[in-house]
């Protein structure tokens, strides 16, 4: 009888702990985007090749702290959606694998690795939000450039995220950088930090909280933007009159992956011109040209960025921003 | 050691040597097994912390300690940590102290809603209040647009209040402990010769209570700066240490300085729990001789009463409010700006997918923690080998470790072949057992010291072997502990966030971070739904562990705590 | 002692009702307490000695009735009010203050200069002989001291009545007999009227002047100790306060002048001497037989007045007592045998007789 209730136990825990380790084909992968759009793009790689992405949504600064943690032997497969600093950080660590895929021919080379370890599949850049009703209720218009942003009537009412957790902070921050140079991007960065209410986690997170009505202005990650506008959100965007930056939607595969075939297909598919039109609709600018939902015909003007650079000064960068913005000592 | 004795009296029936030695040496045996599991596992990742603050590039260096005491931001985020543990601390005893008083001295009526209402937060999560603060004091809280407040939710303020509400039944649980096994004849006595009630407070009841107030007082203070959810989601651009040795590894991914602020934030744990468990070790001033009386409402003077009541009144308000609230919100998109009631937040399939995750964990844990905690109880109280105080104290050192440290340590230690273990399960499941282990153990301990080692004796008296002794009489009788253990932990471990945030690894989201990640993105709906279903589950287990204990009359000694 | 029995009673106790919830523990009890005298509460556990205890000192509400002292109605004061003082079963010393101070403790809080606070605290304990012992803390004390300085601190503010709950009960069997020597002794020195509560009948009887033997919530004698251990009120009573052996019977016929009665029982007729006047002829009643009242011998003759034959089945030698057991008939019958002679023989006896004594009390069987 006892022995009977102990291989009872046995059995449930073993149940419990194998549940759910299926066998077809699939890969484990850290995915960076958004939670909504990692679901799309594992849902366009299962619809067109059968494969299955495990993934659970983390931000660029994770998925960079857990290549660092589990170094070399990692426990994804592959990286699809991180942020370019990733992206050099793997290839100078010979994480990854150089695979220059066919599927990638005639793509700019902006959007690729020379020796295929790392390609954009896609970038990403942000945008200026604005709450339409609390805007009206104002009676504020949306800045114009991004030196408006400092005027005090904004004081407490603009999010961004923090480029301590979030890549498309560092970007925010690199490209403000590089728009104004060192000396004056930093004196910019100060002087709108009195505006910033608080530095949020994710890249994203600005999107819902000023369409929420919680602020009235963000500057935030444009992936999330179009889907918001048709969630049916009041927001305005806008690319001030100086430009926006960008970064790379970066994937790669580990070197240590078992399952070498299967991500290169992956890496084939995202080359493909039905991968870019997906993307283009979320409104991500794409490797092959696509209709972009969100910018339509006329690409944004970018700021000119060296993101081999950004990627090197990017620690140094976060030190200075820890001591330079303010933060509330009680 | 009595197990030797034991089977020296007997005449083996087996006559093979193995077995004579197992026989003889099991007990030792076990503790060495356990003791490098507790090695393994609980102290290990703690010293790959410690390393990782002092190895640079280049070798060990202090450069990280340097940089952590020159930098300022470093400095506010300390400084703010040990502030935000001394208020609370002390907010915590008062409201803790004012609510013990009535439940044990006030009126018949109020004793058992107010414990009810006192213990209630104990079965949520404690982010739970971040929630329903949001939701009420938010840029888009309820109260905020209702009264055109303009005052700042994220910050330290906000912080302190979600804190205090989540940690008030502590602070209850162990005051009224102590105030229960204060002879109540005492005060009747000072009463008796003339002493208001103010006086009897003043001269006799708190001077008797006053090591059992700073035990408490201690354990809240550790509690309140290792607990990562409410500083993480309601800080605002106050820094914290939790959070802040968060963000410094999945952010910046900087592992030193992550490990130097862990380190920071071990340092004063470690103290408290010397302090806790060996200098206040039995200097309680409770009675001497007779049997403990059960306290009648005394007529307590308006003067005590009055403020009493108010605050316990405030405090069992809010906390109510915060529940209520919680769960009103679950069935709105986001109350207060969408206005239909849904079940779409219940139906979500990602955050079930998590809870179901949670579960499985969770239910790991507990079966492993149980089992590990029930022996560890037993080497601790029949073994007699050199160290047994210190295996105790490896035990339940767990629980005073913050969350975050032990979560860094698992990633720092457990990352690579041959001891990888991230990126599935098991290493979320160890990281509960053996953080979480204390309560079984305890519960283990004070029910072996209900056996007499003389049963286990008449026991082998009677031809049976020490195996069979411990399989046949030992561990049914230890039973109800491994039960509470295991309840324990599972309840624990499914609404703990600390560590199991830096563990997730692909498709397994579990409860808390989802949570997390909700309240901090802003999906109240989302949120508040998945508090409410863990909610519901962890009652479920308490229900159960109350039922088990009642019929097994286990005791009140398993007085459950939630460091998470 | 004596007492003028026209003073007013110090203590009125009338038709007291208490309730918890719907349970009724004391079902209508009233009392009259003299001044200088010490009262038992006795009764076997739940009677609801404690209780009126409690109420009389003021720590539990009554349901009705009320609570008279000295006079004056005291039912809705709270107990620093009243002028009684309560000594605890486990003392309720504190433990954080020294003997001197915990007996000084009434006197400060009722503002008393220091210097008087001194001297009476002296005062009393030198009355408790522990005068030496001012300055060390209670958990430095034997149980037997703590006693004294829970009783010495009951003293300092002179109360009206004493009001003691168990004190004894937590004291070794030695020290108790000693200990109830000396509180007695105190007790009556003072002339302190003193209401005490314990669930031990020999130590109630000791040191009492009255008793009141208490059951399920209501009182079934009051009485000085002889009174109620020679002339119990009931079957009850007679079996708490020390062990009886019964005998039914019905009276034949009883002589006026003489006193004597002639009672039947199923062992033959007996000559008793009745002191009690509630019986007549023709009832049927209930003797009650000490074990150290009847008289064992070897042999059965069975030809004197009152003596009955039996078979002895134990016999427990214990020096200065003999313990025996002795079938009668189908009936068991419990003999004590002070100073026991011819041990030897009776330890290989089988048929013995018993002399039922003369002075005997009858209860009145309930029809």
């Amino acid at each position: 009888m006892k022995r009977k209730f102990i291989a009872v136990i046995a059995a449930a825990i073993l149940s419990v702990v194998f549940a759910g380790s299926a066998m077809a084909q699939e890969i484990n992968a850290y995915m960076g985007t958004s939670p909504d759009n990692n679901a799309k793009i594992a849902k366009f790689i299962k619809d067109k090749t059968g494969i299955t992405v495990n993934q659970t949504f983390q931000s660029c600064g994770e998925i960079e702290a857990k290549m660092k943690a589990e170094a070399p032997n990692f426990s994804a497969d592959m990286v699809i959606g991180a942020c370019s600093p990733q992206g050099f950080l793997a290839k100078k660590s010979g994480w990854t694998v150089p695979y220059v895929s066919p599927a990638w021919k005639g793509v700019p080379e902006v959007f690729m690795d020379p020796k295929g370890d790392f390609y954009h599949i896609a970038t990403f850049s942000f945008v200026l939000v604005g709450n339409k009703d609390r805007l009206a209720k104002a009676g504020y218009k949306m800045p114009e450039s991004w030196k408006d942003l400092l005027d005090p009537k904004w004081k407490g009412e603009i999010v961004m995220p923090s480029p301590l957790s979030s890549g498309t902070a560092n970007m925010m921050r690199f490209t403000f950088l590089a728009l104004y140079g060192d000396a004056e991007g930093w004196k910019y960065l100060e002087a709108l930090d009195k505006n910033i209410h608080h530095y949020s986690r994710s890249g994203n997170a600005p999107t819902d909280l000023v369409g929420r009505g919680e602020f009235m202005l963000g500057i935030t990650s444009d992936e999330n933007v179009k889907k918001r506008l048709n969630d049916g959100y009041p927001l305005l965007w806008s690319i001030p009159a100086e430009g926006t930056g960008y970064d790379g939607t970066t994937s790669f595969i580990f070197k240590t992956t078992k399952k070498l075939e299967t991500c290169k297909k992956i890496i084939d598919l995202l080359g493909t011109q039905e991968f870019s039109d997906m993307m283009a609709a979320i409104g991500y600018v794409t490797p092959r040209p696509a209709m972009n939902a969100l910018y339509g015909k006329t690409l944004p003007k970018f700021v000119n960025l060296d993101l081999g650079k950004a990627s090197d000064d990017k620690a140094k960068n976060n030190d200075i921003w820890k001591q330079k913005l303010r933060t509330d000592f009680k | 050691m009595a197990a030797a004795e034991l089977s020296v009296k007997l005449q083996s029936s087996s006559g093979s040597k193995v077995k004579d030695f197992l026989n003889a040496n099991l007990v030792n045996i076990l503790a060495a097994v356990l003791f490098l599991l507790l090695a393994f596992f609980l102290l290990f990742p703690i010293v790959m912390v410690l390393l990782k603050s002092l190895r640079g590039a280049e070798g060990f260096t202090l450069q990280y300690y340097k940089a952590f005491f020159s930098k300022q931001y470093y400095f506010q985020s300390l400084y703010n940590t040990l502030l935000l543990g001394a208020i609370n601390t002390v907010v915590c005893l008062v409201i803790g102290f004012c609510l013990a008083y009535m439940t044990t001295r006030g009126p018949w009526i109020l004793r058992k809603p107010l414990k009810l209402i006192s213990l209630i937060p104990l079965i949520a999560p404690p982010y739970l209040f971040a929630l329903s603060l949001i939701i009420m004091f938010g840029r888009n809280g309820l109260i905020t647009k209702m009264f055109d407040l303009h005052w700042q939710l994220y910050g330290f303020s906000g912080v302190v209040i979600s804190q205090t509400l989540a940690f008030i039944p502590l602070a209850f649980m162990m005051i009224e402990s102590t105030l229960m096994s204060l002879n109540p004849n005492l005060e009747e006595s000072a009463y008796d010769m003339g002493a208001s009630e103010a006086t009897i407070l003043r001269t006799i009841t708190i001077p008797l209570l006053a090591p059992g107030l700073l035990k408490a007082g201690l354990l809240i203070f550790v509690m309140t700066i290792a607990e990562f959810g409410n500083a993480a989601i309601l800080g605002g651009r106050t820094p914290f240490l939790a959070p802040d040795t968060y963000t410094m590894i999945t952010g910046e991914s900087d592992f030193n300085m992550g490990s130097v602020l862990s380190v920071i934030l071990i340092a004063p744990c470690i103290l408290i729990f010397f302090i806790h468990n060996y200098l206040l070790e039995g200097k309680k001033f409770t009675t001497i001789g007779g049997k403990p009386v059960a306290s009648e409402p005394r007529k307590i003077t308006p003067l005590i009463k009055v403020p009493f009541m108010i605050i316990t009144t405030v405090a069992a308000g809010a906390i109510f409010i915060c529940f209520a609230i919680v769960f009103i919100a679950s069935f709105y998109k986001i109350l207060g700006v969408t206005h239909n009631i849904t079940l779409a937040n219940y139906l979500d399939f990602t955050s079930n997918q998590s809870i179901y995750n949670s579960i499985r964990v969770s239910f790991v844990a507990a079966l492993i923690g149980a089992v590990i905690g029930v022996l560890l109880a037993y080497v601790i109280v029949r073994g007699k080998f050199f160290g047994r105080t210190f295996i105790e104290m490896a035990s339940l050192s767990g629980f005073a470790l913050p969350g975050t440290v032990l979560g860094i340590g698992y990633l720092l230690a457990f990352s690579a072949p041959p001891l990888k273990l991230t990126g599935g399960i098991m290493i979320l499941a160890l990281n509960c057992v053996f953080r979480f282990l204390a309560v079984g153990v305890e519960a283990g301990i004070s029910k072996l010291h209900q056996i007499h080692i003389e049963i286990e004796e008449a026991s082998a008296d009677l031809g049976a072997s020490f195996l069979t002794t411990f399989y046949r009489i030992v561990l049914p009788i230890m039973f109800p502990a491994f039960i509470a253990g295991f309840l324990y932990t599972f309840m624990t471990a499914i609404v703990s966030l600390s560590a199991v945030v830096f563990l997730v690894s692909p498709g397994f989201d579990l409860a808390a971070v989802k949570i997390f990640d909700a309240a901090v993105y802003g999906e109240i709906g989302i949120a508040s739904a998945t508090t409410m279903k863990l909610v519901l589950i962890v009652m479920i287990c308490m229900m159960i562990l109350n039922f088990i204990s009642k019929k097994t009359r286990l005791g009140s000694s398993m007085a459950p705590t939630k460091p998470t | 002692m004596s007492m003028n029995a026209n003073e007013k009673p110090m203590l009125i106790l009338k038709d007291i009702h208490k309730f918890y919830g719907n349970n009724e523990v004391l079902k209508g009890v009233s009392l009259e307490v003299r001044k200088g005298e010490l009262v038992t509460f006795v009764g076997p556990s739940g009677c609801g000695k404690t209780t009126l205890l409690r109420l009389i000192g003021g720590f539990t509400d009554i349901s009705s009735g009320d609570i008279i002292l000295d006079g004056q109605r005291i039912n809705d004061l709270p107990p620093n009010l009243r002028d009684t003082r309560i000594c605890f079963q486990n003392y309720a010393l504190f433990p954080h203050m020294t003997v001197a101070e915990n007996v000084g403790y009434g006197l400060k809080i009722n503002k008393w200069p220091k210097d008087k606070i001194a001297a009476r605290v002296h005062e009393l304990l030198e009355m408790v002989e522990l005068d030496e012992f001012g300055d060390r803390m209670i958990d430095k004390l034997s149980g037997g001291q703590q006693q004294r300085v829970a009783f010495a601190r009951a003293l300092s503010l002179e109360p009206k009545v004493l009001l003691l709950d168990e004190p004894l009960s937590n004291l070794d069997a030695n020290l108790r007999l000693v200990m109830r020597e000396e509180i007695r002794k105190l007790q009556e020195r003072l002339h302190i009227t003193t209401v005490f509560v314990t669930h031990d009948q020999f130590e109630a009887m000791a040191i009492s002047d009255r008793l009141v033997v208490m059951k399920n919530g209501l009182i079934e004698q009051v009485g000085t100790p002889i009174e109620i251990y020679e002339r119990p009120a009931n079957e009850f009573i007679a079996g708490f306060v020390g062990y009886v052996n019964f005998m039914d019977g019905r009276i034949e016929s009883i002589d006026k002048t003489t006193c004597n009665a002639v009672v039947h029982t199923e062992y033959g007729q007996l000559m008793i001497t009745l002191e009690q006047d509630d019986v007549k002829t023709g009832d049927d009643v209930l003797m009650v037989i000490r074990p150290e009242s009847v008289s064992l011998s070897l042999d059965c003759q069975d030809k004197r007045q009152n003596v009955i034959c039996g078979t002895l089945v134990s016999y427990m030698y214990a020096g200065s007592i003999a313990k025996c057991t002795v079938m009668i008939g189908n009936k068991k019958m419990i003999i004590d045998q002070y100073n026991p002679r011819d041990a030897q023989q009776f330890l290989h006896a089988a048929k013995v007789e018993v002399e039922i004594p003369r002075s005997v009390h009858l209860l009145k069987k309930k029809k």
